[in-house]
């Protein structure tokens, strides 16, 4: 059994609330967690590592509640924050052994598995370095090796790319995807092709409340239609980034070309073009997101 | 990154979850933690050399000048003798002060033993594993503790070290009595040691984010207790304060004065020139220290320090009601 149950799950801040009512139920395979900043993902993702206390709600782990059960979940559980600290003092090996031997992995399985996640992250010349020589990206390539140390059935990955040059976000996207076959992972990040990529569900938070869970597939084709490529001089393409949402506006010899998000036609020359998963999460959160 | 597979079960993994093992893990990976430290070699160092100049610096405690009574020079001239900084005698009067950088030092090997994870932002990670919280936070305590110890150790070798190095090469000074220096540094700097570490490492882990505050709170008051208090009384011989104070007093700085009576100098009207005289205070200078009043409520203060520590380690949240 492997199962992640979220019940009307509140957490409040002072008067703020981050999260409201929110209910989801995870399975094995990748569940992308998208949404603007404030939207509730990290607080919702601490809250299900047990890090932080919910407000109101439930979240179930196999059927246990792991407010009562948390070591239940913390044994199975693999957690990469979206900032984390490091021992000055260690090399990356030695820090590695450190959250082992911390987990309760005992010498010579410590040993292996310690090895095959500083291959799996791609850390083998760097491991014998100490921490503070390593840059961002290896810190987060750190984080991941960490977290896959106890070979964890629910993997929380928390903007696990940030940092990551584009040919390590491909190789990471593509570890990610080999990862799901057996374990619930859930992944938040700001970067839409990194869901798209690998995704099997996506869940759209906004305002605390679950906008949309959905499948990518399922959200481009309920944005089909709705976006639309026009080619303008500078001031009308002034006036419809007043009134449309723009995904993207390319400077070109003959004008400037747009990508607009509209369930209307925004312009007698706009014409129907295929959406990108971004245009699609744009349509569902009504914003406006500009690339020239 | 290349794609590896995972060579053991997740089963296999959690099936050897064991807490006591996790708890020696703890300690274990912590020591590894202050070997590693460059930092805290330096201040090992530094603090083991420091003793060393003290210990020189003092190596006589105190000058002594009597005028004889009835002596060879009719009560004329005056008689000047010293007592050796690694007498009984001669600790009683120097070990307080010293105590104090020992002290200070404690702090900052001690006090952050879990906060350094709250302030690191390591925490996260440790705390999403099974790793049991009361193995995680006395083996944190039980780590900083034995390192506490380790450097009192230092002040004990340098103690010893350095009245050898005296007595071999400085006329008159006395070889130091290993018996009255190791009662000194059990019944006065272990205590010290423990106290300061536990309440210092409990008050940081129940309220992290005034650890800082904290440290200074504990410097401050013992700086009072042991030179404050101390110099407002006066001099090393002046009237003592009550007598549950002399007990008491965590700082052993009163309570080593409670002592200094019994080491008081009263020539008699035998001595008749300086050599009698050095005699005379040598054989005062190494007499055994009374401990007895001291014994129980040094080790009360011990208890309630650890008292403290457990009530850190059950109310310690992994989990906060806030973000970072």
């Amino acid at each position: 059994m492997m199962e992640l149950t979220i019940e009307r799950l509140s957490k409040r801040y002072g008067q703020h609330w981050a999260l409201r009512e929110l209910s989801l139920r995870g399975a094995p395979g990748l569940l992308g967690l998208v949404g603007p900043n404030g939207a509730g993902k990290t607080s919702l993702m601490r809250m299900i590592a047990t890090l932080l206390e919910p407000t109101e709600g439930t979240i179930r782990w196999n059927g246990q509640d792991i407010r009562t059960h948390g070591q239940a979940l913390r044994q199975v559980l693999g957690y990469l924050p979206q900032d984390f600290g490091i021992y000055p003092e260690f090399t990356g090996r030695q820090f590695l052994r450190y959250l082992a031997a911390m987990k309760g992995l005992p010498g010579a399985l410590l040993n292996r598995r310690v090895a095959e996640v500083i291959e799996i992250a791609n850390l083998e010349q760097a491991a014998d370095r100490k921490l503070p020589t390593y840059s961002g990206g290896m810190k987060q390539r750190l984080g991941i090796a960490q977290a896959l140390l106890n070979d964890p059935e629910l993997l929380i990955v928390d903007e696990p790319t940030a940092g990551l040059d584009p040919a390590e976000r491909v190789r990471f996207r593509t570890l990610l995807a080999s990862l799901t076959s057996n374990r619930i992972v859930l992944l938040s990040t700001h970067i839409i092709s990194d869901v798209e990529a690998v995704a099997n569900r996506l869940v759209i938070l906004q305002e605390g409340r679950v906008l949309s869970d959905t499948t990518p597939e399922a959200l481009l084709a309920q944005t089909a239609g709705s976006v639309w490529s026009v080619t303008v001089d500078q001031a009308t393409a002034l006036q419809l980034q007043a009134a449309y949402q723009v995904s993207t506006m390319i400077t070109q010899m003959g004008g400037i070309t747009l990508r607009l998000v509209s369930t209307t036609r925004p312009h007698e020359a706009a014409v129907v073009v295929d959406p990108s998963l971004e245009e699609a999460y744009l349509l569902a959160t009504g914003r406006q997101a500009v690339q020239v | 990154m290349s794609i590896t597979a995972l060579t053991a079960s997740g089963q296999q993994i959690r099936s050897l979850n064991k807490s006591p093992r996790l708890f020696l893990n703890v300690m274990a990976w912590e020591f590894r933690r202050f070997r590693a430290s460059r930092l805290f070699w330096s201040q090992a160092l530094g603090l083991f050399g420091f003793f060393l100049l003290i210990m020189w610096v003092l190596h006589w405690a105190e000058g002594i000048d009597v005028v004889p009574v009835n002596g060879g020079v009719s009560g004329v001239v005056s008689l000047s003798g010293s007592v050796a900084g690694t007498s009984a005698g001669g600790l009683l009067l120097t070990l307080p002060t010293i105590l104090i950088v020992l002290v200070l030092l404690l702090l900052f090997v001690t006090a952050d033993g879990v906060t350094r994870d709250v302030h690191r932002r390591t925490h996260e990670l440790l705390m999403t594993t099974a790793l049991p919280t009361w193995a995680y936070v006395w083996g944190r305590y039980l780590a900083g503790l034995v390192m506490s110890l380790a450097l009192a150790l230092l002040l004990l070798v340098s103690l010893l070290g350095m009245g050898w190095l005296c007595h071999l090469t400085v006329t008159d000074y006395p070889a130091p009595e290993i018996g009255n220096l190791l009662l000194l540094w059990v019944g006065m700097v272990v205590p010290a040691t423990i106290l300061v570490s536990s309440v210092g490492f409990a008050l940081s882990t129940l309220l992290p984010r005034l650890s800082t505050l904290i440290k200074a709170v504990v410097m401050l008051a013992w700086l009072v207790g042991a030179l404050v208090i101390p110099l407002s009384m006066g001099g090393a011989r002046a009237p003592l304060p009550p007598s549950w104070y002399v007990n008491w007093d965590p700082t052993s700085a009163i309570t080593a004065r409670g002592l200094l009576p019994a080491y008081a100098i009263n020539p008699n009207p035998t001595i008749m020139n300086e050599t009698q005289f050095q005699q005379l205070i040598l054989s005062v200078e190494n007499k055994v220290p009374d401990l007895a009043g001291w014994f129980a409520p040094h080790l009360g203060l011990f208890g309630a320090s650890l008292v403290l520590v457990l009530v850190a380690a059950l109310t310690f949240k992994r989990s906060r009601g806030t973000l970072n």
